[in-house]
């Protein structure tokens, strides 16, 4: 049990630091602004620097925020309903299988921009599907789960790439799913993102209850007159859709959704109305953490956030196995 | 008192496997009922069947009059509550947090946060299973005695009249099944709940009940007190094993060798 104060001391000081390295990322580039010259060109009058930072730094920033927040709460939401700690959108496919569709729609119907996250979500719950379906034995073992999304991922990860070489990379708005790039994102990708992952990130906080309870046996929750069923496919519902909105707006991301709850259930326990919420706010703070680094180490280059993820994640993934299978056998 | 279960021509079966045949019974209200019988005698089946956690093929199960599918699984648990056999809990919940989830059918899924009547029953709950000095610790640090003390209590914030128990005593050492068989018989006499449970010990379900129901191949062949019930006969039939029987204080023992 975490105290009340120490939970209200942790979500304070992610607060803060959130909002330190919201001002970092905005002055990381060539362009250099002050908080001072920042309030004023915002609020105040125009200001030239600001506005050109407003329009290429600012929508780049929110949507990393944004979709590391959907991102780590989806994984919330999955481990909670599989029952699972290693369960990762990123690494069991689902992320996978909703860019695969963003993908498609993005080259083959770009006019139906502001509907890719449905598409997305589509092949995001079709991937789902499958992964329930065929880790389920009477229950869901955890390694087995973890083994079938991992073939799963790799499948549309496959297909993605044979997409985007056998069109030589032509399409450039599917080419930036595939590599996860949000360099060029735009107010309108925002827009778009917010419009869904608002209705995720709400959803999401209405199934904590349901969340808590999933941590029980089946039989036990039946017992308290709750459809266990019905609650899974609730939660996956909104699990699903916050992964696939995030990817379809900023690429698949894997182990986001593992490493912010795992730490999160650290410091603030693992009772999902306290969880959920501080999962967003460490979920927005670690995605702009990757991105502003990515941005950094190499510059002028930049390293996609997702590669960063990635190459910080396998270590901590390959940590949480083997401390898992050490527990169930 | 009358009869808070009337069960007629249950069947059921998982595939070809017949379980449950032509089984009628009935559960008094007030009492302590315990089903006995061998492993795979079909008990944990009837078990399941009356907590609506399977289908019966064809047959009913009333409870109170009604059908029990008829009755929505919310409304269900207002009225029964059951502590299964097996439970788990994540490593950090407090007691007090676990057993307000007893709460849950009378509560749902709304505002969070615990009304008054809520608080009551948790704390009620938690005073008669004797756990109040370890409301605010994690279930995980609990002993096996004490965690089951947990989950019953649960089950009381249900605020039902009927509780199941399945095998509450397995997994424990003789000290602790005491604890628990006592309490079980303090909800009787002090709360007036119906209890039904499955026991795998003769002697404690001979000593503890008001009503022992013997299962064999999915049928009942035996049902009333026990010191009318038992017999070398009716162990050998159950059991298949043939066990002398004699008397302690009064109420009938069974030499487990």
């Amino acid at each position: 049990m975490k105290s009340k104060a120490r939970i209200a001391a942790v979500y304070t000081i992610t607060a803060v630091m959130c909002f330190g390295l919201f001002l970092v990322a905005v002055n990381t580039g060539s362009l250099k602004v002050t908080p001072q010259q920042l309030f004023r060109g915002l609020f105040v009058e125009y200001d030239k620097t600001v506005a050109t930072i407003y329009d290429l730094r600012f929508p780049r920033i929110f949507i990393a925020m944004l979709g590391g927040a959907a991102m780590a709460v989806s994984g919330v939401l999955f481990q909670a309903v599989m029952k699972n700690p290693l369960a990762d959108p990123g690494i069991i496919g689902i992320s996978s299988g909703a860019s695969f569709t963003a993908v498609l729609i993005t080259a083959f119907y770009p006019r139906l921009f502001f509907v890719t996250p449905v598409f997305a979500f589509l092949g995001g719950g079709f991937a789902c599907f499958l992964v329930f379906r065929l880790s389920w034995k009477g229950g869901l073992n955890p390694l087995r789960l973890i083994l079938v999304g991992v073939a799963i991922n790799a499948m549309f990860t496959g297909l993605m790439s044979c997409f985007n070489s056998a069109t030589g990379s032509a399409y450039t708005g599917a080419a930036s799913i595939v590599n996860a790039n949000i360099t060029m994102k735009t107010w309108d990708d925002f827009k778009t993102l917010v419009c869904y992952a608002v209705v995720g990130l709400v959803l999401s906080a209405c199934a904590s209850k349901r969340c808590d309870l999933l941590s029980l046996e089946d039989k036990t929750v039946r017992s308290l007159g709750v459809n266990v069923n019905g609650s899974r496919l609730f939660i996956s519902f909104a699990a699903c859709l916050l992964a696939s909105i995030s990817t379809a707006v900023i690429g698949p991301i894997s182990f986001l959704g593992l490493i912010v709850p795992h730490i999160a259930r650290l410091l603030v326990g693992s009772g999902h109305r306290i969880l959920i919420p501080y999962t967003m706010l460490l979920g927005a703070f670690t995605f702009l953490l990757a991105d502003t680094i990515g941005r950094t180490v190499a510059y002028p280059y930049e390293i996609s956030a997702a590669v960063i993820m990635s190459v910080v994640g396998g270590p901590f993934f390959i940590i949480l196995l083997r401390r898992s299978v050490k527990k169930n056998g | 008192m009358g009869d808070v279960f009337e069960i007629a021509d249950l069947n059921f079966s998982y595939g070809d496997n017949h379980v449950i045949r032509d089984l009628s019974v009935n559960i008094s209200e007030g009492k302590i009922t315990t089903l006995i019988g061998a492993n795979g005698c079909g008990k944990s089946t009837l078990f399941n069947l009356i907590t609506k956690n399977l289908k019966p093929r064809s047959g009913r199960i009333k409870l109170g009059g009604t059908d029990i599918s008829a009755i929505k699984l919310r409304d269900y648990a207002k009225q029964v509550a059951i502590v299964h056999q097996y439970n788990t809990a994540p490593d950090d919940i407090s007691v007090e947090k676990l057993v307000g989830y007893g709460r849950t059918p009378h509560r749902g899924f709304g505002l969070p946060g615990n009304s008054e009547e809520d608080e009551g029953k948790i704390a009620l709950a938690m005073q008669i299973t004797n756990i109040e000095k370890f409301r605010d610790r994690a279930v995980s640090q609990l002993s096996g005695g004490q965690k089951q003390r947990v989950w019953i209590a649960m089950a009381l914030a249900q605020d039902t009249k009927i509780l199941f128990l399945d095998e509450p005593t397995t997994y424990l050492d003789i000290r602790y099944q005491l604890d628990i068989l006592r309490l079980v018989k303090r909800l009787k006499t002090e709360y007036n709940i119906t209890v039904v449970m499955v026991l795998h010990d003769i002697n404690q379900s001979l000593y503890y009940s008001d009503e022992i129901i013997a299962m064999k191949d999915g049928a009942i062949i035996a049902q009333g007190e026990p010191e009318q019930v038992i017999s070398e006969q009716l162990i050998k039939d159950v059991y298949d094993v043939d066990l002398r029987l004699t008397e302690v204080d009064g109420k009938p023992f069974v030499l487990p060798v």
